[in-house]
Parts: C-alpha cells; sequence; structure tokens
C-alpha cells in the first residue's frame, strides 16, 4: 500500500458517495422522477474521487456526461451542499443551474466545476482559456477537462493539446477510456485503442493510468497536478477503467467482459479487501460507512424531491449580461 | 458619449485605435487570432499592437478557430476581455458550435453563474472576387441564436466607437467588419468613447420611404438616395448597426413615419435579416404600410469566383433603386 488508510477511507467513502448517488439517480429516473437523459459513472468512481481529492476549488474542472459524482463531490466539499447537485438533475429552482442546465450542465464556478456541455469534447476548447488565464495571472491552478474516449475524434481534441503545447498552458488532461463511445469500440473508432499513442505527438507527458485502482489513480494525479502547478505545461491522463452503463437498449458488451469488469475490477470491490486486508477496520466497519453515505445520499434525493420548481416565466432570464429581450 | 475633434481616418484606423485604446486602458483586455501579431493581421487591422503591447497581449495562434474561440471564452468565464479575430467570416464554420452552444449560452445554461464577454472580429462581404470561401455575408447563420450579439459598423466613426462599446459589454460580440469598408475614410472622434449597441443611426432623414440597410448596403442606400432625390424621392436611410437584438423601435417609428420600407442586406434572401425585419415591420405596420415591405438582398446562391458573375447576384444601389421604386409606385 502506497496510501496511508485514512486517505484511503476518505477516498473510499468519495466512490462510494458517487455509486450511491448515481444507483438512487437512476432509480428514480426509471422512476420517471428525472427528465431527459442519464448517463452514470458506475465503474469509473476511482478515476473521478482521483480527481476530486487533488483538484482545489480554486482550480476550474470541466466535467462530462458522467461525471455527477464529482460535481456532487466537488459541491459536498467545498459547499457543504451536495444536494444541490441532485436538485438539478432533477430540474429543481435549488439546483445548481437553477433548473437550466441539468446532468449535462451543472456548474459552479465557486467549488471550480465549469460546467459540463454536451456537445462532446467542446470544452477542451474552453479549457484553454481558463488556464490562459491562470498563466497571464501568474496562478498556480490547473484546468482540467474531463473527457471521453468518444472525443478524440474531434477536431477540438486536437486543436487543444496543440495549443496547450505551444502555449505550456496549465491544463490536466483526463482521459477516462472505458472502452467504447456508445457503441463504437475505442480501438476501431481511433488510430489506436492507446490514446495517450496519440497523445504524445504533442509533447507533453502523457500516462496511461489503471482507472480502477484508486491507490494509482490517486498518486497519478497528484504527480500530474504538481506537475502543471510547477509550471511545467499540460499534463495527459488516460484512464483505463468501463463504464457499467451499457447502451440506453440494453447491454452490448460480451459476457466475459462484462463480468470481468463487474466481477474482478469494481473499483470498490477493490478497494474494500484492501481496507479491510490493511487496517483494524472489520467489514462491518465498512457496511456502516457505506450504509452512512447512502443515507446521506437518499436525504438529497428527498431533497430534491421536495425543492420547488423554478419559476416558469425565469426561462426568458439570463439570455443577455444586463439586457431583457422582448419575447 | 463625449465627441473629441475629430479627424479624418479611415475604417481600418478606425479600428486599430480602438483596440489600442482598450488594451491600454483595460489589463484584462487581449488579443488572439491568426497572423495578428507581428504581421498586424491580413487586412492590417492590429498593425502596431504587438509591437506595442507584446506577445503575450496579442497573440498569435494555429489555424485552430474553435480553440481560438474556445480560449477566449474560457479566459471570459475568468474575467478576461479577449478580442479574437477570425480572418474571414466564412471560417466561423470551424468555430460555429463554440459561437452557438458555448459563447451564446454560456451565461443563460448555467443561470447566470458565467458570463462570456469575448469579442469576435471578422471580415466578412463581397464583392472583389473573393469566390464562394473569402465572400460570404454571415449574419443569416447567427440571427437565430437567442445570447449573441451582432454589431456590424458601416463609419469609421460607429466602427471605433461600437469596437469600443462592444469590447466594455458583457455579452459575446460577433463584430462584422466588411472587406469593402476598409479603405473607406470618414471623420472619427480622436481619444476614447462608446456608441451604444442596439441603437440604429439615421443616416439620412427622409419622408417618403425607409431603407434600413447594413454595413456595406448603407452606403448603397445613400448613393440610391441622392439619385432618387432628383426625382422628389425623398429617403429616409437607417443603419441598423446592432444586427442582433435589433432596434425594432427606431426602424418602425420610421416606417410609421414614411409608411413604406425597404430592406437591404447582402446576404441570402431566404431566411435572413431582410426577411426577419420585414416580418417585423409587416406585423407592426400593416395599417401604416401603403405598399408591401421589399428585400433588396443577395440572391440565394453560393458566391461565385468572377466578377461578372459575383456583380450579378449580389445587391447594389441599382437593387436599392429599384426596390425603392417597386414601393413608391
Ligand atoms: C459532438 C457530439 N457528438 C455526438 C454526441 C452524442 N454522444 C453523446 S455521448 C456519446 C459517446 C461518448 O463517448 P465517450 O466519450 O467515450 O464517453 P462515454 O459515454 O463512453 O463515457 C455520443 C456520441 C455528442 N453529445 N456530442
Ligand atoms: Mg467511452
Amino acid at each position: 500500500m502506497t496510501l496511508d488508510i485514512e486517505t484511503l477511507v476518505d477516498l473510499y467513502r468519495d466512490m462510494w458517495l458517487i455509486r450511491a448517488f448515481e444507483f438512487g439517480l437512476e432509480r428514480e429516473f426509471k422512476k420517471g422522477n428525472v427528465p431527459g437523459m442519464l448517463h452514470t459513472g458506475v465503474g469509473q468512481e476511482a478515476t473521478q474521487a482521483a480527481l476530486a481529492a487533488h483538484l482545489h476549488a480554486t482550480d476550474a474542472f470541466f466535467p462530462d456526461h458522467r461525471c455527477h459524482g464529482i460535481n456532487a463531490l466537488a459541491q459536498e466539499k467545498h459547499q457543504g451542499d451536495g444536494e444541490r447537485i441532485m436538485a438539478e438533475l432533477f430540474g429543481r429552482a435549488t439546483g445548481v443551474s437553477g433548473g437550466k442546465g441539468g446532468s449535462l450542465h451543472s456548474a459552479n464556478p465557486e467549488v471550480g466545476n465549469f460546467g459540463d456541455n454536451a456537445v462532446e469534447g467542446s470544452y477542451m476548447a474552453t479549457v484553454l482559456g481558463v488556464a490562459l488565464a491562470y498563466q497571464m495571472r501568474r496562478q498556480p491552478n490547473v484546468a482540467c477537462c474531463i473527457i471521453g474516449d468518444g472525443t478524440v475524434g474531434r477536431g477540438e481534441f486536437h486543436e487543444s493539446l496543440n495549443m496547450a503545447a505551444i502555449w505550456k498552458l496549465p491544463v490536466l488532461y483526463a482521459l477516462v477510456n472505458n472502452g467504447y463511445a456508445i457503441s463504437m469500440p475505442v480501438g476501431k473508432g481511433h488510430a489506436s485503442a492507446d490514446i495517450v499513442d496519440l497523445a504524445r505527438g504533442y509533447g507533453m507527458p502523457c500516462v496511461v493510468v489503471d482507472g480502477n485502482d484508486i491507490e494509482l489513480a490517486y498518486a497519478e494525479v497528484q504527480k500530474a497536478v504538481d506537475y502543471i502547478r510547477g509550471g511545467n505545461g499540460p499534463y495527459f491522463l488516460e484512464f483505463k477503467t468501463w463504464r457499467w452503463q451499457g447502451l440506453f437498449s440494453g447491454e452490448f458488451r460480451p459476457a466475459e467482459e462484462v463480468r470481468y469488469w463487474k466481477e474482478e475490477r469494481d473499483p470498490l470491490k477493490l478497494a474494500r479487501a484492501k481496507i479491510i486486508e490493511n487496517s483494524a477496520l472489520t467489514a462491518d466497519d465498512v457496511d456502516r460507512i457505506e450504509a452512512e453515505v447512502k443515507a446521506e445520499v437518499e436525504g438529497w434525493i428527498d431533497y430534491a424531491k421536495q425543492s420547488p420548481m423554478p419559476e416558469p416565466a425565469k426561462a426568458t432570464a439570463n439570455v443577455y449580461v444586463g439586457w431583457t429581450v422582448e419575447n | 458619449m463625449t465627441q473629441s475633434p475629430a479627424r479624418t481616418r479611415t475604417f481600418v484606423q478606425a479600428l486599430t485605435e480602438a483596440l489600442d485604446l482598450a488594451l491600454e486602458r483595460d489589463p484584462n483586455v487581449y488579443m488572439l487570432g491568426e497572423d495578428i501579431g507581428e504581421m498586424g493581421g491580413d487586412f492590417g487591422v492590429t498593425r502596431g499592437l504587438w509591437a506595442k503591447y507584446g506577445e503575450t497581449r496579442v497573440r498569435d495562434t494555429p489555424l485552430s478557430e474553435a480553440a481560438i474561440i474556445g480560449t477566449a471564452v474560457g479566459s471570459a468565464m475568468m474575467g478576461m476581455r479577449p478580442v479574437a479575430e477570425i480572418m474571414f467570416a466564412d471560417f466561423l464554420g470551424e468555430c460555429y458550435d463554440q459561437l452557438v452552444n458555448n459563447a451564446a449560452k454560456m451565461h443563460y445554461m448555467f443561470d447566470g453563474q458565467f458570463k462570456a464577454p469575448i469579442v469576435v472580429r471578422t471580415a466578412c462581404g463581397g464583392g472583389f472576387g473573393g469566390g464562394p470561401h473569402h465572400s460570404q455575408s454571415v449574419e443569416g447563420w447567427f440571427l437565430n441564436v437567442p445570447g449573441l450579439v451582432i454589431v456590424a459598423p458601416a463609419t469609421p466613426a460607429d466602427a471605433k466607437g461600437l469596437l469600443l462599446a462592444s469590447i466594455e459589454n458583457d455579452n459575446p460580440i460577433l463584430f462584422l467588419e466588411h472587406k469593402a469598408l476598409y479603405r473607406i475614410k470618414g471623420d472619427v472622434p480622436e481619444g476614447y468613447y462608446t456608441t451604444p449597441l442596439r441603437q440604429a443611426r439615421i443616416a439620412r432623414e427622409g419622408k417618403d420611404v425607409t431603407v434600413v440597410a447594413t454595413m456595406k448596403m448603407v452606403h448603397e442606400a445613400l448613393a440610391a438616395a441622392a439619385e432618387l432625390e432628383k426625382e422628389g424621392i425623398n429617403v429616409e436611410v437607417i443603419d441598423l448597426r446592432t444586427i442582433l437584438p435589433y432596434d425594432a423601435e427606431t426602424v418602425l417609428a420610421s416606417v410609421r413615419k414614411t409608411g413604406r420600407a425597404v430592406v437591404a442586406n447582402e446576404a441570402p434572401r431566404t431566411g435572413g435579416l431582410a426577411s426577419e425585419l420585414s416580418a417585423v415591420i409587416g406585423e407592426a405596420c400593416f395599417r401604416d404600410l401603403k405598399a408591401p415591405v421589399e428585400r433588396v438582398t443577395g440572391l440565394d446562391t453560393p458566391i461565385p469566383f468572377s466578377l461578372v458573375l459575383e456583380k450579378y447576384i449580389l445587391p447594389g444601389k441599382e437593387q436599392v433603386v429599384e426596390g425603392i421604386r417597386r414601393v413608391m409606385k
């Protein structure tokens, strides 16, 4: 073990929070309580928890469509009200984006959350500007974008890496390679199944990380963030992981693959075993942590359900800054 | 708007003055774009600014239009005031998503938590044999984008005042510079001043017919008005200046007065600014109108290269004269 046990338990709690959040959300979605579309981060908790652990409220991260978890973690860690992420997903007035954004557009710059953008990969361009502002103001901050393997096909992916490299911008690329973009296997959609092969040409450190091992993920994010804060320019991390959610229409991946990742590579199972093996905590103790976290998340769901809907007329507010336009 | 003594300046010089003043005044203002640094931009608008302010604030970029706008937006979310240059408006397709889905929605979709005060300067318009990819009038591509502002000056004085107002403004602004206007000269007040956005200018007063025009078409409309004056037709010309959200009040007041309207815009006809204004005038002034509103626009074709072909499809003074004659019948 490279991590001290307190940190590992904290990270376990964070990962559990993500999973409980997603499972609770999925349940409510199926009941019809959550409008729109739902992509969950189940299976990718270690990646998100490792990033959340190292990013400060004064840093910036752009979450992807499976990032309810890191959004909730940041919200809870820095402002103590993770329930406002849940409320946003329910389209409530108390949500972080006042119900205007939902799952794909939850933001709060006060906690470093610069918001998702449902056009995949598009904020790979935006992240450059945040990083440029840090650089021009000589602030030792990190601008991170969390992106799926699917975004590698976008022009912005290449424009972004190139520009970050020539300007030495403090950008952390956190690429979540979960093997597929909807149905497209990563090796079929891109010139290499290892995205670092493509990123390396842009001349920044490119590291492959086991995205399901919280210890390794935590350590690699630490290294990347230290490097960036030191003014050395951008850094590229490729987290190899796997998402539990298949297609909306169901599972399409081979049964053995599904079994392998869920049974043998579940980041929570792996971390749980490590905790029990390396500390005085028993299985019962860990069960208690899980139950605590789950109860907290259920409280968030209740909060979201009880929150008021937005005033309908608010739909025309904030189109322009300082101007109201006749409608 | 404090007006100091005016001097004669070209449209380009007026723009350069504005950028210089903005960079000098606010450390958050910076510029980025292709070849805008030492070279001074394709049309010379940023000439001298790289030497004066350095490469950090006058930044050359690769051919990465999406990254240019993305960088502008991200830095604007942090409180910077970027002025981006997209060399030709035709290339806005390369960063369309950044403008439409990011810049224009940044304030709205997170319920006011972010602002994206960017200015995107770009050279538009035809008439010089630029062909299909260096000549287009793109305002119609963006009219249907709430949250975006489109500013389009017609004179050197407005080029300066509107650019300074755009840089001061908290919204994302597409700032259109018609290439045919770059070399025109006019009186330009000295020093810092702003020209209000969302306020059309009455370029010429008249009582018989209103022509609402933008950019180069303002000058075509003024030439048409001078010609028709000889026949006793008294034309009012309105320079819209802000295309989105536009100043309906000034337009409608003028049409109520004259009872006739011609809308002159270089872009293709279908679904464009001329159609929009025609609809608004028709809805609001139906009972004041003595004739249906006329649209004077480009034809619904791409822009061909050969000057003869290009002239055939783009509107000019003659088309404005014909349009006015039709509503005067
Ligand atoms: C530009 C763009 N194209 C297509 C889509 C539709 N879409 C949503 S998610 C997705 C797949 C993304 O795959 P990946 O980046 O690997 O993320 P994952 O869902 O696997 O986490 C697609 C194609 C989109 N949102 N944006
Ligand atoms: Mg994927």
